[in-house]
C-alpha cells in the first residue's frame, strides 16, 4: 500500500525560521533548536517536535542557533550584536558575548569548551567558555560578512563561509589554509565529520567538497534556488530546500531525485537531518518547522505504521527512547482512538 | 510495423493501471507547541536538575522527598489492601447498593483492570435472576460482603 508523507508541523514562532540545529543523541533522546527572526529561539524534542522551552533574552532577530553534543548548552547569534550561551536544561542565560555587529553563526567544539562566532563584522571569534571574561581570539581575512562558521577536523580547523568564498583555517596558528571562490552567493554550509564532507549550496547547486582539502567531490542541480541542504548520516540521501517552497530528496550516489514535497508556505531557509537519520527538519519563511520522515510510513516518533492486514486498526507506536514516562504512554494510548489523517499539509499544533 | 499484443480490446501499452490512492501516514498526535504562558523548561521535565537547596528544612529536598515517599508508600499500601479485598470477594455473596435506591445481590466473580466493571453471577434483581452480568462500577454507590 503506497504511503504519502505526513509532515509534522511545529508552530510557535511568529516570524521566519532562519536556522535550525540538532544535538547529538543523548540518553534523553536528541533535541532541536530553531533560530527565528522573532528573537525567541526554541528548544524542541528532536523526534517529536514537542516544544520544551524558549530562550528569552535576545533583543533582535536570532540568525544562528546551535546545541552542544549532549544538548546541555545552547548558543545563539543575533542581530542585537550579541551571541548568547544558554543552559539548555533550565533555559537560563549563561553568557552574553558582545560583538561589534550582527552575529550570524555560532558553533561549539566537541568538548563544549570553545565557541566559534562569526557575523557582519567579518571576524571569526573563538571564546573560551571556561573563561568568559577573557577576550576572544580573533581571525580576520573575510572581505564580506560571515554567514556560517564551523569547527572541523576534530576542532583542529575552522571552516567559514561569507558571500562568495569558503575558507579553511588552522585553529592553532589562526591562519588561512585554503579557500574556495564562488560566482554566486553561498547560501549554506554543513559539515559531516564522518568522512570529512562539506555540503555547500549556492544558486541551484548542491555541492560536496572534502572538508580537509576543499577539493570538489560532486555536485547536483536542483530545479530551483536552494537555500540549505543536508546529507544523511549514512550518506545515502540528501535533502534540500529553497525558494520554490519545496523539499527535495536525492540519492547521494546517483544524484537521482527520489522525492519532493510541497508543504511550506514560504521559502525554506534551513534543512537538517536528525542525528539518527530517521527524519529531517525544515525551517521556513512561513514561521514553521516541519519534520519529515526519511522512510515514509515507518513507525517512528509520532508517525505510526499501518499493518496491511488490519486496515481498521493501527499498530502499536514504537517509542524509541527509554525515558518515556508512564503518563506519556497513557496519554499516547488515550489519544490513539482518534488517529489524525492530515489530508492537507497545513496542520497547526 | 510492430503489432502490440491486444488484450480486452486495448493494446497492452494503453491498458490503464488503476492504482489505489496513497494514504497519508497516520500520526499519533501533532507536536505540542508552546503553552503561551511560560518560557517552558518544565522543572518536572525529563532532564530537570536536582534543586540545590539547604538540607534539613521542611521545604528541603530531603524533607520533601521523605514526605512524598511516605505518602507514596501509604497510597501503595491502601491500593494493595483494596486489591486484596477484591480478591477476597470472589465467590462470595455481595450486596450492592445502586442508584435510585436499588439493592441487588450477586456472587462476585471478578473486576476488570480499571475496576470499571464487576463480573457477577446469579444477580438477583427486582425483575428476576440473571445468571451472569456485568455491573458498571459507576452505578454502584456501595457494596458489602461477609468474608
Amino acid at each position: 500500500m503506497a504511503m504519502r508523507q505526513t509532515p509534522l508541523t511545529c508552530s510557535g514562532h511568529t516570524r521566519p525560521v532562519v536556522d535550525l540545529a540538532f544535538s547529538g543523541i543523548t540518553p534523553y533522546g536528541y533535541f532541536l533548536i530553531s533560530a527565528c527572526k522573532d528573537g525567541k529561539p526554541m528548544l524542541r524534542q528532536g523526534d517529536t517536535g514537542d516544544w520544551i522551552g524558549t530562550f528569552l533574552g535576545h533583543k533582535g532577530a536570532v540568525w544562528g542557533a546551535t546545541l552542544n553534543k549532549d544538548a546541555t548548552k545552547a548558543a545563539t547569534a543575533a542581530a542585537d550584536f550579541t551571541a548568547k550561551v544558554w543552559d539548555a536544561v533550565s533555559g537560563d542565560e549563561l553568557m552574553t558575548l558582545a560583538h561589534k555587529h550582527i552575529v550570524k553563526t555560532v558553533d561549539f567544539t566537541q568538548d563544549s569548551n570553545y565557541l566559534l562566532t562569526g557575523g557582519q563584522d567579518k571576524l571569526l571569534r573563538i571564546y573560551d567558555l571556561n573563561k568568559p571574561e577573557a577576550e576572544p581570539k580573533e581571525i580576520s581575512g573575510h572581505t564580506s560578512g560571515i554567514k556560517k562558521a564551523l569547527w572541523c577536523s576534530e576542532d583542529k580547523q575552522i571552516l567559514s563561509a561569507d558571500d562568495k568564498t569558503v575558507r579553511l583555517w588552522d585553529h592553532a596558528t589562526m591562519t588561512e589554509v585554503k579557500s574556495l571562490n564562488f560566482n554566486m552567493s553561498v547560501s549554506s554550509m554543513e559539515y559531516i565529520p564522518e568522512g570529512e564532507i562539506l555540503v555547500i549550496t549556492y544558486g541551484r547547486s548542491i555541492a560536496f567538497h572534502s572538508a580537509v582539502s576543499l577539493d570538489p567531490i560532486k555536485s547536483f542541480e536542483a530545479p530551483a534556488t536552494i537555500n540549505s541542504a543536508s546529507l544523511h548520516p549514512e550518506k545515502e540521501f540528501l535533502v534540500a530546500g529553497g525558494e520554490d517552497f519545496k523539499l527535495y530528496k536525492y540519492d547521494y550516489n546517483s544524484g537521482e531525485e527520489l522525492e519532493s514535497y510541497k508543504g511550506h508556505f514560504g521559502p525554506i531557509h534551513c534543512v537538517r537531518f536528525s542525528p539518527d537519520g530517521e527524519l529531517y527538519a525544515s525551517g521556513s519563511e512561513d514561521g514553521t518547522l516541519r519534520l519529515w520522515q526519511t522512510v515514509v510510513g515507518k513507525t517512528y516518533g509520532l508517525w505510526k505504521c499501518v499493518l496491511p492486514e488490519d486496515s481498521g486498526e493501527l499498530a502499536k507506536p514504537k517509542i524509541s527512547f527509554p525515558e518515556t514516562t508512564e503518563e506519556e504512554l497513557e496519554e499516547i494510548a488515550s489519544e490513539n482512538s482518534d488517529s489524525i489523517y492530515s489530508s492537507t499539509p497545513e496542520v497547526k499544533a | 510495423m510492430a503489432c502490440l499484443p491486444v488484450l480486452c480490446g486495448l493494446p497492452a501499452k494503453t491498458r490503464i493501471m488503476q492504482t489505489p490512492p496513497a494514504i497519508p501516514v497516520p500520526v499519533l498526535r501533532l507536536p505540542r507547541g508552546p503553552d503561551g504562558l511560560s518560557r517552558g523548561f518544565a522543572p518536572d521535565g525529563r532532564r530537570a536538575p536536582p534543586k540545590p537547596e539547604v538540607p534539613g528544612s521542611p521545604g528541603s529536598p530531603v524533607g520533601r522527598e521523605s514526605r512524598e515517599s511516605r505518602e507514596q508508600q501509604a497510597r501503595a499500601a491502601l491500593r494493595e489492601r483494596y486489591l486484596r479485598s477484591l480478591l477476597a470477594m470472589v465467590g462470595h455473596q455481595v450486596n450492592f447498593t445502586l442508584h435510585e435506591g436499588v439493592h441487588v445481590t450477586a456472587h462476585f466473580g471478578a473486576a476488570d483492570l480499571d475496576v470499571a466493571n464487576f463480573y457477577v453471577l446469579q444477580l438477583q434483581t427486582p425483575i428476576g435472576v440473571q445468571a451472569e452480568a456485568l455491573l458498571r462500577c459507576s452505578d454502584i454507590i456501595s457494596y458489602t460482603f461477609k468474608p
